[in-house]
């Protein structure tokens, strides 16, 4: 009655491939960055030429550099499915101390910045203790500590920009070699150094463990908490380091120095398909999302678009790309 | 269909019917083609190897999934489009094979997930809890733990009364019984039974000869995914038709050799495990023993093996590998592998894969360092680990690059037998070693591991599998309220005596 009674059917033939509709669209959604970026270029070089100058070119770069530092510091904890908001202020703080080791202990300028960055390595480190030994959520966690280095680098510099930095110290920021800057040359390092680390390395590799299933990591025999915490040291390294970038190339540093890179910071890499959830992600994704709201940012200062509306338009377009990568999610894991 | 066979009442006798169901991932054609019919008020039992489709094809049917081609009719109706919430509401309840569970929420809460009690759109707390107790009675499980705090057993359990008591006309249970223990399984034949008698009819998938033989009235046979055979009387099968009828071959049962040791220097001497319920003096496993755990869940026979795992804290307890000196017991999994103690977990998506990595990824990530020089991965060298084990384990999959995610339930198991074989242990310990593996398969990797012995590896086996315990172990230890009861070996071990063992542990 049914084709259930008792046959034994030959097994079918092999499977044949399918259609490759869906993969061309998942190649598109894959690199949805990429075309975005690329349509955005070209729509704002048709309103202003000016877009399209060497000049416009450097100054993309050399925006895309300090931003690109903090994405890569942010996307660290995000690959192991924590989160740290405290970077960029973390950011501005350290390199306050930095500058107020010159200026108040008399430091030569190259020590004064190490001591920087070895302030921001050590509050990233402070952040991973609290959130691994100590179980505090880390959103909380690092918002709190956000607020706590908001407020240190208010007191430090009482309100005032500080500008007397040494010349030695805003050189990086300044140098060209043939009229082209020579800052985006340290992001480049940076992102090649953290491409070979997560691609080729075991600590790498145990991120991505660690973010893709933390109770598993741990039964297969990785530490789990030590992961953890090195990767917020990073992230803190790396953020003083863009503290430092940031102050050479402003050459100064204001009260809330670091503060409106917050949003863009956490934006870059998950709109570069970061996921939030951990585990998911590489460096390439991070510089396709850091030059994707590079060129939205200037791209609408130079086309001239009254300020009222670069704050919406801005972020429609943040959305977009938002939305789109959520739909590539959704169809293509 | 005959008008002739429609019962009395004017019902259509096949209560769903899917025809020409094609699925298709990417390239891979996870069901070609498949047609057939459930008999209402049956147990109809749905076999195949890993990997041949059951698990897609009850996806579709319930909602999950939504297939490449093909239809489906639940009464005589067609349906199109549907997804979970819509099935359950026409009375189509799935067990799915891997637990749904939401950790941080009551048992109770997940028990009633998205049946809950309402009205108005509010949920009627008191009624809800009421029920919950009511269904966890003579369970064991706690309405108000978490979740998250529940062993295996447990979880599976909270699954498969949601769907028991759902009110529902058809219930797919997907491995249901791969966490079970004997009582449970009894408990639960003996309800399906019961709704059976009331009309309900079941979809039922398992790997286990003796339950289909037990309990099912026809089964259909998948294949690569095409229907390969089946069924209208699985009564007249013999175990050996019915391995035959799902494999397309003979199967030859594996048996050990077993060995008595009584001379030889214990190459694992572990003392004074005690911590958290368990108090264990002394085990000791000679070279090359193989030796199996069992006891009722919270018996002891798990914690012990994840306290010298590392996994579970102790108080007090050492261990002695060889002749290295004797040293208190791991404190973290990463120097049990240190040590060369290997562990694998009973749950694989929650404590044994990284789901979103790729097969090899997983196989080489208990032996990073193996496959590294001073913290950089050498390809080349993870490649032979991963493609090696990638074959022993015999995993279905178009490679070692395929993300673990993809694979079928009991492939996924492969993967994480590869990961900890691959450690090259002194030590390993195997809890469920085959949950969710094919009758074949199975026999396959009770093969590994009695070669692996043969090297002088000593071996835990953790089971509930009476099965699977006779033929693989030289000796068995029978747990009860954290201690050794009993030991076994030789001839004394047989599956009466095993269960046997196991009932009188109930009773105690
Ligand atoms: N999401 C997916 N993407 C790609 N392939 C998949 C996906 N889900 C299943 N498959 C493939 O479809 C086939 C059938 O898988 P399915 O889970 O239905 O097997 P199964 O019969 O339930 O096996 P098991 O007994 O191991 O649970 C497998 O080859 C599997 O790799
Ligand atoms: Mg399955």
């Amino acid at each position: 009655m049914s084709q259930t009674s008792a046959t034994a059917a030959k097994p079918a033939a092999a499977p044949n491939s399918q259609d490759h509709g869906p993969s061309i669209l998942g190649w598109i959604l894959h690199n949805v960055v990429w075309i975005w970026l690329i349509a955005l270029v070209v729509l704002f070089g048709m309103f202003n030429e000016y877009f399209f100058t060497t000049f416009n070119l450097q100054n993309i770069m050399v925006q895309a550099t300090v931003l690109g530092m903090i994405g890569l510091a942010v996307a660290l904890p995000l690959l192991v499915a924590e989160i740290d908001l405290s970077l960029p202020a973390n950011l501005g703080f350290s390199s306050a101390i930095g500058a107020m080791a010159y200026s108040d202990l008399g430091l030569p300028w190259f020590l004064a910045m190490l001591i920087g960055v070895g302030v921001a390595t050590l509050i990233g480190l402070f952040n991973g203790i609290c959130i691994t030994k100590l179980k505090m959520v880390s959103l909380i966690q690092t918002l709190s500590m956000m607020i706590i280095l908001q407020g240190a680098l208010l007191a430090l510099t009482q309100g005032r920009t500080i500008t007397n930095l040494p010349q030695g110290y805003v050189w990086i920021g300044q140098a060209t070699i043939g009229g082209w800057p020579i800052m985006p040359v340290i992001f480049v390092v940076a992102l090649i150094g953290m491409a070979i680390l997560l691609k080729n390395t075991v600590l790498g590799r145990s991120i991505y463990a660690v973010g893709g299933n933390a109770v598993a990591s741990n039964s297969a025999g990785i530490r789990v908490d030590r992961i953890k915490i090195i990767t917020y040291t990073l992230a803190g390294a790396l953020a003083g380091v863009a503290g430092f970038l940031l102050a050479s190339w402003q050459m100064a540093i204001t009260s809330n120095q670091g503060s409106s890179y917050l949003l863009y910071a956490i934006a870059a890499p998950i709109i570069g398909g970061v996921s939030v959830f951990g585990g998911r992600g590489n460096v390439v994704g991070v510089l396709g999302g850091v030059l994707l709201l590079t060129v939205i940012q200037v791209g609408l200062a130079i086309i001239a678009v009254p300020s009222f509306y670069v704050g919406i338009i801005g972020g429609v377009m943040i959305f977009i790309a938002v939305a789109i990568d959520a739909i590539r999610v959704r169809y293509f894991g | 269909m005959s008008v002739a066979a429609a019962t009395e009442t004017g019902q259509d006798p096949i209560i769903l019917r899917v025809e020409k169901l094609t699925k298709h991932y990417g390239s891979t054609a996870a069901l070609r083609d498949v047609s057939l019919g459930i008999r209402r008020g049956t147990i109809h039992g749905l076999l195949g190897e890993n990997g041949a489709g059951k698990t897609t094809l009850v996806g579709i049917i319930s909602g999950q999934r939504t297939p490449t081609s093909g239809s489906i009719y639940l009464d005589g109706q067609p349906i199109v489009n549907v997804d979970v919430k819509a099935m359950e509401k026409a009375g189509v309840f799935l067990v799915t094979q891997e637990p749904m569970i939401i950790d941080h929420i009551t048992a109770a809460e997940n028990l009633m997930l998205g049946i809950w009690p309402s009205s108005g759109g509010f949920v009627n707390w008191r009624k809800l809890k009421a029920d919950a107790a009511r269904m966890l009675q003579d369970t064991g499980i706690d309405p108000q733990s978490l979740a998250g705090k529940l062993d295996a057993v447990a979880r599976r359990k909270l699954n498969i009364l949601r769907a028991m008591f759902s009110g529902g006309k058809v219930i797919i249970l997907d491995e249901p019984t791969a966490a079970l223990t004997v009582e449970d399984r009894a408990q639960l034949f003996t309800f399906m039974k019961e709704l059976k008698a009331q009309g309900v009819t079941f979809i039922f998938i398992s790997h286990y000869n003796d339950e289909i033989l037990e309990i099912c009235d026809a089964c259909s046979v998948l294949r690569d995914g095409a229907l390969a055979g089946g069924t209208e009387d699985v009564g007249n099968l013999t175990s050996e038709q019915l391995s035959e009828l799902v494999l397309g071959r003979g199967l030859v049962l594996f048996q050990r050799e077993r060995r008595t040791y009584n001379e030889q220097r214990p190459a694992v001497r572990i003392r004074d495990v005690r911590g958290d319920g368990i108090n264990v003096s002394a085990l000791d496993l000679r070279p090359g023993e193989i030796v199996g755990f069992t006891g009722l869940p919270g018996a002891g026979a798990k914690e012990l093996a994840r306290m010298i795992f590392g996994l579970m804290p102790v108080r007090s307890g050492t261990i002695a590998l060889g002749d290295s000196p004797v040293q208190p017991l791991p404190a973290a999994p990463r120097d049990a592998f240190d040590m060369g103690i290997a562990f694998l977990s009973d749950d694989r998506r929650r404590d044994g894969l990284v789901a979103q990595m790729t097969i090899g990824e997983n196989i080489s990530l208990s032996s990073l360092s193996a496959v590294a020089r001073s913290g950089f991965l050498k390809p080349e060298a993870e490649k032979v680990l991963s493609d090696r084990y990638f074959k022993a384990m015999g995993i279905k999959a178009s490679g070692p690059a395929t993300v673990v995610d993809t694979l079928s339930g009991g492939n996924q198991q492969k993967v994480c037998l590869g990961r900890v074989l691959a450690t090259g242990p002194r030590l390993l310990m195997l809890d469920e070693p085959t949950r969710g593996i094919d009758i074949g398969v199975k026999q396959d990797v009770l093969r590994i591991i009695d070669e692996l012995s043969l090297t002088g590896v000593c071996v835990i086996i953790v089971s509930t599998d009476t099965d699977e315990i006779v033929r693989a172990v030289d000796r068995v230890c029978i747990f009860e309220a954290g201690a050794i009861r009993e030991e076994l070996s030789g001839d004394e071990i047989t599956s009466e005596r095993l269960r046997q063992g196991a009932k009188v542990t109930a009773g105690a």
